[in-house]
């Protein structure tokens, strides 16, 4: 053959799976990571010191944080350009898509709009989140996020993500599966149902795990709201632990 | 004993049709609702029929074979789409709304162009064995064996009644004039694996690899869970989405 | 009115149609398909059971040839059939099915080593030869002494259908759907093309051409229950006859299906029984070994579909809230087998009876199935009568089935036919028959006469309906032409067609709707199905026999001292009532198989006296040529490979057979 084919649109998909899948595995991990506040600000605090690289260098360096935050940025930002192209184009497209999808009454269609407006609510709140941690890339700790969260209002932004992230990524991770997973013709049906449950699993469990981290850090911004601005400090017994 | 089963009285069915005729000037699309009485073992195509014999007679459909063999009659069903001769009204809830099939040429009322749009899909995916050997074939002699399991691989897919109702039931399609749909991605994968067709994953990539083809599929998956013929669609668009990435 | 020119016309896109499309394209012609719907939905797409061709690759087909498949069939005829035309079509069966093979069909293939069939209700162990692994294989059919039925699943016809459609598309051939034939336009014993209605807007071409052929299929729609599509009006039939000139051949003789799903006519395939199903009555007794020791469940359709009426009406048959049926049982064919090999089948019972075909039994009766007859051609598929008017398939009596068809014969027939016209239309054009004249002049009548009658339709005001004439002559010809006929039922059935013929001609529709127009339709074909009925009518009222599928009960006997016959039907004036019968003799002295019995049905016939005399010519003619072999033999007979276009011509050669 003389003409070479296009290997744009390949690559284009391929990498749009990626970032997803890369995503996807970094929210899941993060959210370990972030709900360590359930077990206590020292195990919260010791995760964040960690990803200043302070257990290997001896030393915090914030900026590692911020570096992490600007890959992550790059990841969103590469993904959501990709997933663009998929949006409804026009308002006429968009009128098109909605009657079909309120008219079909299918989950799996119905799931894709779920990705559209939970993907473009997380461009607004995703952008924020991660350009304060690259910002202030040394101002995440049990209090100085607490009062951020608290304080500082942020569980406005942090509570609407946590539902559009979880919803996006669990969903995403699913339909990463039927895309791409090599699943026989003859048990396609079962295994599919298998994914969907473990999928509403996996989003039931991190919507929990969310929900009960953010509630502590609201707790903890609340009764450390006199001292806000405050940083934890380990092994010291500080003023405000709610036993007033 | 006799075993006659006790039958709840007869319904009447409501069946509300969406209809146009745009050869009309004066046509609007709007619904209009029917009354039948509902009979045993009645189909769509029976009630439709009778419809069009006793209450107006120009009302269009299209049924061919009637037994869901030949893909003529897909239409929307209370939403979604399916083949109107082998649905039986007494799966159906009282009220019944009839639509034709989006991404179609209308012709009238219920009846879409479907055969148009697939022979477009067919010319432009080129969904016949393509084979150098054609030209001067001998078929005095033996013919060339295949694996009977191969064969049996290759009809699963042939299955295809090229019926529409995939195309309808694809939020891709609804965006995307140009998307080829689960019927040509699932022809494509029967030429792919067919011995007897010569073409490259190359060749292939030319005819799918892009937006409007495998590419632009966004694994929404009705066509699968709408197929009447049940082909195995997701699994074979993630085996050609596979299949293209590492091709060329 | 727009006129359209082209070398080709082929009306009707089935297999037949395509695959004769095909042919004169690759011969360097023009060709327009028309289509009443998109060709891949033409009722081809419906056969499931497969295609009969003698490549005896697998265990019940080895040892088959020609000459086996040519005696099936002519025996399944009940000698009715053309016996040269069923040579060339039994010569050529292999090729088609080589060609599709090369073309994409997925063929079911024979898988080596030890396999488990079902045969008379019992399981044996057979085993498929090292040699054979991998080429088409073949399964049982009612009326054939071997398995010969190719098969694709129980989908053949549509994966036959996909096949040659998609090689149409590669040819570049154009399909003009949702188009109907309305009109012939002829002059003089010639045929130039046909007056046309666009089904989706309802506007009227005029398509001219050098050599059309009609490949519309069957005429199932003249009966109440059918296990035809309900395209199948036999429109094709009918706008032949109406030239007044072109003849139909043998329109008695209807096939019926023994197994119909009950009540909807739905057809179950005849692979159910050859694969090893059953036929029960009401208290599940087997009762076929009871008429048909030898044959049992495989006697010929005919011959079947008789005795399960027979045994119905001596009241052993199952009732329902529908009426009275009979069982077929596949459950002792297995879960597996079942799933794999009559998928359809499992699919139709479920959607359509609510049943699974692996647990529970399927209610079933003899449906009309196939038109024997059609447009007369000779054996080329040219008519004898309208030159450039060709014909193939369902829609031609090329005769090769005479007054019954077996089961996988007719798929096998459009192919071979399409390939043999094909050819015979690109030598017309070719030649200097078939150079075009005609005026515009004569196209601008035919069409205005055909604008005339749908004007005189739709603004006829009278007071009938449409549809409910079309029903009542559904349920004229099933009660009344059914499949046991008698003197009294065939007068009255001949009296209320013609009644219902004066009705027809006082449509008032109810829709003025412009388009489509589905009730203008019904009205327009109706006049055209009511003499399509009529021929059938009368000519069974005329044939004072029983042969194959037409059965007098009132002259129980095949009569081959009169009725070595074909009937011709011609209608030369529109305002007859009746059509004019002819007959065309078959003649017993150029035979290669002479009149005797078939192995099954009825042992008792009259005979004509030419039979004994033939036949003892045949034998002195084979006693002088003990050594040659079997195409020598055969060719001494009845030579009939020069009939064939010359690649057509050659041996067959078939895996484990000496060339
Ligand atoms: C349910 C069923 C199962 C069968 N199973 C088998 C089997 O297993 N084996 C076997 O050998 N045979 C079988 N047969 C018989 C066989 O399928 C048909 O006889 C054969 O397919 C007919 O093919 P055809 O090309 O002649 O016509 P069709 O396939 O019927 O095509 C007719 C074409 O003509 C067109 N047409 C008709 N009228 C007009 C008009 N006025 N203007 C323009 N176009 C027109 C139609 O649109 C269509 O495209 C079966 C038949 C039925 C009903
Ligand atoms: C601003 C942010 C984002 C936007 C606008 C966005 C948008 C989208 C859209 C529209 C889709 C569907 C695309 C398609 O159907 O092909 C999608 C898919 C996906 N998204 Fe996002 N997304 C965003 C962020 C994220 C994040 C943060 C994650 C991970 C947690 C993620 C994970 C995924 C995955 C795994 C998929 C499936 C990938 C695929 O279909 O190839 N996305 N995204």
């Amino acid at each position: 053959m003389t003409s070479h084919p296009n290997r744009g649109p390949a690559r284009a998909d391929v990498l749009q799976s990626l970032t997803g899948l890369l995503l996807v595995l970094f929210i899941w991990g993060h959210m370990f990571f972030e709900s360590s506040i359930l077990l206590g600000k020292e195990a919260m605090h010791w995760v964040s010191k960690m990803f200043e690289g302070e257990h290997l260098f001896g030393k915090p360096y914030p900026l590692l944080v911020s570096v992490v935050a600007a890959v992550i940025f790059v990841l969103i930002a590469v993904h959501a350009i990709l997933a663009l192209r998929k949006f409804p184009g026009s308002y006429r497209q968009y009128q098109q898509f909605n009657a079909h999808m309120g008219a079909l009454r299918h989950a799996d269609t119905t799931l894709w709009y779920v990705q559209v407006i939970t993907g473009f609510a997380m461009f607004f709140l995703a952008s924020a989140h991660l350009f304060v941690v690259f910002l202030q890339p040394d101002n995440i700790g049990p209090y100085a996020s607490s009062d951020r969260i608290w304080s500082g209002n942020f569980w406005i932004i942090y509570a609407p993500l946590l539902v559009s992230v979880h919803l996006h990524a669990g969903v995403g991770a699913y339909r990463l599966a039927m895309k791409w997973l090599p699943i026989p013709a003859a048990s396609s049906r079962q295994v599919r149902r298998k994914l969907k449950l473990v999928m509403w699993g996996i989003v039931v469990f991190f919507l929990c795990l969310g929900s009960a981290s953010l509630a502590t850090y609201m707790v903890i911004g609340r009764d450390h709201a006199p001292y806000a601005g405050e940083r934890y400090v380990p092994g010291k017994s500080q003023a405000p632990t709610g036993e007033h | 004993m006799n075993r006659i089963p006790l039958r709840p009285a007869a319904r009447t069915l409501q069946i509300q049709v969406l209809r146009h005729n745009p050869h009309d000037p004066a046509s609007e699309p709007h619904l209009q609702t029917f009354e039948v009485e509902e009979a045993d073992t009645m189909t769509l195509f029976i009630a439709l029929s009778e419809i069009r014999e006793r209450q107006d007679p120009s009302l269009q459909f299209d049924f061919v074979c009637r037994a869901g063999i030949c893909g003529s009659c897909g239409i929307i069903i209370n939403g979604r789409p399916g083949l109107a001769c082998r649905t039986l009204t007494k799966d159906l809830p009282d009220r019944i709304t009839l639509a034709p099939l989006p991404a179609f040429e209308l012709i009238g009322d219920l009846s879409v162009n479907t055969g148009k749009w697939m022979r477009g899909m067919s010319e432009r995916l080129e969904t016949w064995v393509h084979s150098r050997n054609l030209e001067n074939l001998d078929i005095d002699t033996v013919e060339q064996a295949m694996e009977p399991e191969l064969a049996e691989q290759l009809y699963e897919l042939e299955r295809c009644i090229e019926c529409g109702c995939c195309v309808a039931a694809c939020g891709t399609a609804q965006m995307r004039q140009d998307f080829v749909g689960a019927v040509g991605l699932n022809q494509i994968t029967r030429f792919q694996l067919d011995p007897r067709d010569e073409r490259t994953d190359a060749e292939f990539y030319e005819l799918v690899g892009d937006e409007s083809g495998v590419f632009g599929c966004m694994t929404l998956l009705g066509c699968e869970d709408m197929c009447p013929k049940e082909l195995p669609l997701a699994t074979q668009i993630a085996f050609l989405r596979r299949r293209m990435v590492c091709s060329g | 009115m727009q006129i359209i020119y082209t070398d080709v016309l082929v009306i009707g896109g089935g297999l037949a149609g395509q695959r004769a499309a095909i042919g004169a394209k690759r011969r360097g012609h023009d060709v327009i398909v028309l289509s009443l719907v998109p060709a891949k939905r033409s009722h081809s797409a419906a056969a499931q059971g497969g295609m009969q061709a003698s490549l005896g690759n697998c265990f019940g087909a080895s040892g088959d040839n020609e000459d086996i498949h040519f005696a099936d069939t002519v025996r399944g005829s009940d000698w009715g059939a053309d016996q040269e035309v069923v040579r060339m079509f039994t010569h050529t069966a292999p090729k088609a099915i080589r060609e599709l093979a090369a073309w994409g069909v997925p063929w079911n293939r024979v898988a080596r080593g030890d396999r488990e069939i079902t045969v008379d209700g019992k399981k044996h162990i057979i085993s498929e030869p090292d040699a054979a692994h991998g080429l088409i294989t073949s399964r049982n059919f009612g009326g054939t002494q071997k398995w010969r039925a190719c098969y694709v699943s129980d989908g053949t016809g549509h994966a036959m259908l996909y096949t040659m459609s998609n090689q149409a598309i590669a040819a570049n051939i154009p399909v003009h759907e949702r188009m109907e034939a309305l009109a012939l336009i002829h002059s003089d014993g010639r045929c130039h093309g046909a007056i046309v209605r666009n089904l989706a807007t309802g506007e009227l071409l005029a398509y001219v051409a050098r050599a059309t052929c009609m490949a519309t299929g069957g005429f199932g729609r003249i009966y109440r229950v059918s296990t035809n599509a309900i395209i199948n009006e036999g429109m094709g039939a009918a706008i032949a006859l109406e030239t007044g000139v072109a003849t139909l051949g043998n329109m008695e003789a209807i096939q019926f299906h023994p197994t119909g799903i009950f009540p909807a006519g739905i057809l179950v395939t005849e692979g159910c029984r050859g694969d090893g199903g059953l036929l029960l009555d009401g208290r599940q007794h087997r009762f076929m070994p009871d008429y048909e020791p030898e044959k049992k469940e495989l006697a010929s359709r005919d011959v079947v579909s008789r005795r399960m009426e027979e045994h119905i009406a001596a009241g052993h048959g199952a009732h329902s809230r529908f009426g009275e049926h009979l069982w077929l049982d596949i459950r002792l064919l297995g879960a597996d087998h079942i799933n794999n090999k009559l998928r359809e089948v499992k699919e139709i019972c479920q959607y359509f009876l609510g049943i699974d075909p692996v647990s529970e039994l399927i209610p079933v009766r003899p449906a009309q199935h196939y038109s024997m007859g059609g447009v007369r051609t000779d054996h080329r598929g040219e008519s004898p009568q309208l030159r450039g008017l060709f014909a193939a398939g369902e829609a031609a009596c090329w005769d090769m089935h005479g007054f019954n068809r077996l089961g996988g014969n007719s798929v096998a027939e459009t192919v071979v036919a399409g390939m043999i016209v094909g050819d015979a239309m690109a030598d017309f054009c070719d030649s200097q028959a078939g150079k075009l004249i005609l005026s515009t002049a004569l196209v601008d009548e035919f069409g205005q006469k055909q604008q005339r009658l749908l004007a005189g339709i739709a603004n006829g005001n009278g007071s009938e309906s449409a549809f409910e004439l079309t029903r009542l002559m559904q349920e004229t010809m099933t009660a009344n032409v059914g499949i046991f006929r008698h003197r009294d039922r065939l007068e009255q059935a001949v009296s209320t067609l013609q009644e219902l013929q004066q009705r027809a001609r006082n449509i008032g529709l109810r829709s003025a709707a412009p388009g489509a127009n589905p009730e203008l339709v019904t009205a327009y074909r109706l006049q055209r199905m009511l003499k399509l009925a009529q021929c059938v009518a009368y000519g069974a009222l005329q044939r004072t026999e029983s042969r194959g599928a037409h059965y007098r009960a009132d002259f129980p006997r095949r009569d081959d001292l009169n009725w070595m016959r074909r009937t011709l039907a011609t209608w030369p004036d529109d305002e007859a009532g009746l059509p004019t019968l002819d007959y065309e003799a078959l003649d017993i002295m150029r035979m290669e198989l002479p009149p005797g019995w078939r192995g099954y049905g009825a042992r008792d016939y009259i005979e004509h006296p030419q039979t004994s005399a033939r036949q003892q010519q045949i034998d002195g003619i084979l006693g002088d040529i003990p050594d040659a072999d079997r195409h020598a033999r055969q060719q001494a007979l009845m030579p009939f490979r020069h009939l064939l276009p010359e690649h057509l011509r050659n041996n067959n050669e078939r895996q484990g057979e000496e060339p």
